[in-house]
């Protein structure tokens, strides 16, 4: 933290840090309780919930087809965004605004609105409660994302590194694979983590088109909640915070988290 | 390579572009060019910005499609061929290295693209980085060098593919004064070296003047005088030549009797000048001071260490001049002078006659 920082604007963020960290904070202790209930502060310190949480099928089950479909979706989205971002970045074509609008079109439908639209359509067609049926929604709500994500990392390209390789002989889909690809990576990469976790998280038009096969961990947990409140729940979200924090590390690690993000890194400052 | 033109015996020229047009929407950016390029020339195109002569470059390239006319190289029809079949060596004004590859993976990439076996590559790859005197740098990535290096780096990359011709599009104006002058020379020697065919665009006419055989020098999409530069300098065609090629004093003057006359100074013409309004150009560095001629007044002079320069007012209108900081000083401010210069160091500029 700079020094150029004064005390109050310090004491905000300090008391903004703790005001979002601490609920996340309380639940991965409330899972440790050898309490039957949810308790805090707690008496002991115990994995009963992990190991009830283990030999929980329903749970385990779920925890796996979140995880399937979030990956299935997540590079379905980012194979259908590379060349619509490629077209929409690189060429002015009839109708391109109206494209990158379609595209980005799920953002501004409410997922609930989303979810009983899936529905009808998905049991009509015979398709309601497949993995299939998921997949393909989760795609559809995710691509404004990677969409996005690539976007940025292709127009962040010089144009001319383009026209410098065809100068050099370079087939159109050489000069994608040796130049655009690897230049474009860490985007295309972000934009996959963030479609995945979106994915991962989706509550709300999920839970309209899962079915008794095919219930995602979020939907579990809120169909677990509704008759029962144990630490089970805080077990589960213990198990997804250390997840999320071990991915971020590793993400940081191989590419920065800040180049991925913000779509610069501060070691090169003329990107 | 078959000679084409009607008299026969001259050689075809390696590049030959005409009636090359370009429009966007209504605007038309080149307008009918028509140049020869012959082998081992060193081509300038120059003009102010929005001229064309980038979009010429492009044209060349084949990224930008023409609305008309024709680019042949060696007598072969480029016009609709790719801009990847066309085997041109191109430096770009961005540099455009691949910024994940070192140097030599950058030098490489168009060899290994040809299918080079690796260790021909290497051999041709280390050449290349020694011709721009960069040999020790190859595993330097491009953000670890300077601009002057990843220029270099960059003509290394284009020539190293041996290309017919070597397009630079203001390969240094993104460089500091002192380096784009050591460049230049650089540049020159490279060029003369490798005695590739090189297309230059710029709008820096000192660069354009210092490195090529000819300059064509452009306006509005058209060309509007192509010579070697110190043709090019001393007979300019029009007024807007003389005045975009370095500075120059420009009067309204007429011609009649066989004289050229501006106020009370008259001087011989020759024979072929044909009477009427004439505009006589004078470049500053050719007036000189004497006792008679040109009435001037002092109203502001500059000192820039080899020479100085004189704002002057005369009855013809403002002149510069310029004088090699050796013997005298030069007069001050307010001070009363005559101008004189030679006959042969004014040119006259009929606009009618060089459209």
């Amino acid at each position: 933290m700079s020094s150029s920082n004064g005390f109050w604007s310090l004491a905000f963020h300090t008391l903004f840090v703790i005001f979002v960290m601490a609920p996340i904070v309380v639940v991965c202790f409330m899972a440790f309780t050898p309490e039957g209930y949810l308790s805090m502060p707690t008496n002991g310190v115990s994995l009963r919930w992990f190991e009830a949480l283990l030999n929980n099928k329903e749970f385990v089950g779920s925890f796996r087809i979140s995880l399937a479909l979030g990956a299935a979706s997540a590079t379905v989205a980012a194979l259908i965004s590379i060349p619509a971002a490629m077209a929409i970045v690189r060429y002015d074509f009839p109708g391109r605004t109206a494209f990158l609008t379609l595209c980005m079109s799920p953002l501004m439908v409410p997922s609930i609105v989303l979810g009983v639209a899936f529905l009808r359509f998905f049991s009509q067609i015979g398709m309601s409660g497949t993995l299939v049926g998921l997949t393909i929604s989760h795609v559809i709500l995710i691509v404004p994302y990677v969409l996005r994500t690539i976007m940025n990392s292709l127009g962040s390209l010089d144009s001319a590194l383009d026209h410098a390789a065809a100068s050099l002989g370079s087939s159109a889909w050489r000069t994608f694979r040796r130049v655009t690809l690897p230049l474009t990576l860490p985007g295309i990469l972000s934009g996959w983590v963030l479609a995945f976790i979106t994915s991962f998280d989706e509550v709300t038009m999920t839970i309209f088109i899962s079915g008794p096969g095919t219930t995602t961990l979020p939907v579990r947990l809120m169909l677990y909640i509704e008759d029962s409140i144990d630490p089970l729940v805080a077990a589960v979200s213990t198990v997804l915070i250390v997840m999320a924090l071990v991915v971020m590390l590793i993400l940081d690690r191989l590419f920065g988290l800040d180049r991925m993000l913000i779509g610069r890194s501060p070691s090169d400052p003329d990107r | 390579m078959t000679p084409e033109d009607a008299n026969g015996h001259q050689r075809s020229p390696l590049v030959r572009i005409s009636g090359l047009t370009k429009r966007y929407g209504n605007t038309t950016v080149v307008d009918r060019l028509k140049l020869d390029v012959g082998q081992g020339e060193f081509v300038s195109l120059l003009g102010p910005s929005g001229c064309g002569k980038t979009t010429t470059l492009q044209m060349i390239g084949g990224f930008v499609r023409p609305d008309g006319g024709k680019i042949e190289l060696a007598g072969r029809d480029l016009t609709s061929v790719a801009a990847s079949k066309r085997g041109l060596g191109i430096v770009f004004q961005s540099y455009a290295l691949f910024p994940h590859m070192t140097a030599a993976e950058n030098v490489a990439y168009g060899l290994e693209v040809r299918n080079v076996s690796r260790s021909e590559r290497a051999e041709q790859v280390k050449a290349a980085l020694d011709l721009v005197g960069l040999a020790p740098y190859g595993d330097r990535y491009p953000r670890a060098m300077s601009g002057g290096q990843q220029q270099r780096v960059a003509l290394a990359r284009a020539l190293v593919i041996k290309p017919r011709v070597l397009l630079l599009d203001e390969p240094l104006s993104n460089l500091d004064a002192s380096l784009r002058e050591e460049m230049q020379v650089e540049l020159r020697r490279i060029q003369q070296t490798t005695g590739t065919t090189t297309i230059l665009v710029t709008h820096d006419q000192t660069e354009a003047m210092a490195l090529s055989d000819r300059i064509v020098l452009m306006r509005s999409g058209q060309i509007e005088q192509i010579g070697a530069p110190e043709h090019v300098y001393d007979h300019p065609d029009t007024r807007f030549v003389a005045n975009f090629l370095g500075k120059t004093n420009l009067f309204q003057g007429d011609v009649g009797q066989s004289k050229m006359r501006l106020g009370n100074l008259s001087w011989a013409t020759p024979d072929a000048t044909p009477d009427g309004p004439v505009t006589i150009a004078v470049r500053p560095e050719k007036i000189a001071l004497a006792d008679d001629g040109l009435p001037a007044k002092v109203s502001a002079r500059t000192f820039q260490g080899g020479q100085w320069l004189l704002d002057l007012d005369t009855p013809h209108g403002p002149v510069l001049m310029q004088r090699q900081n050796v013997g005298a000083r030069p007069p001050t401010v307010g001070e009363r002078v005559c101008l004189t210069w030679s006959r042969d160091d004014m040119h006259l500029i009929r606009e009618e006659a060089a459209r």
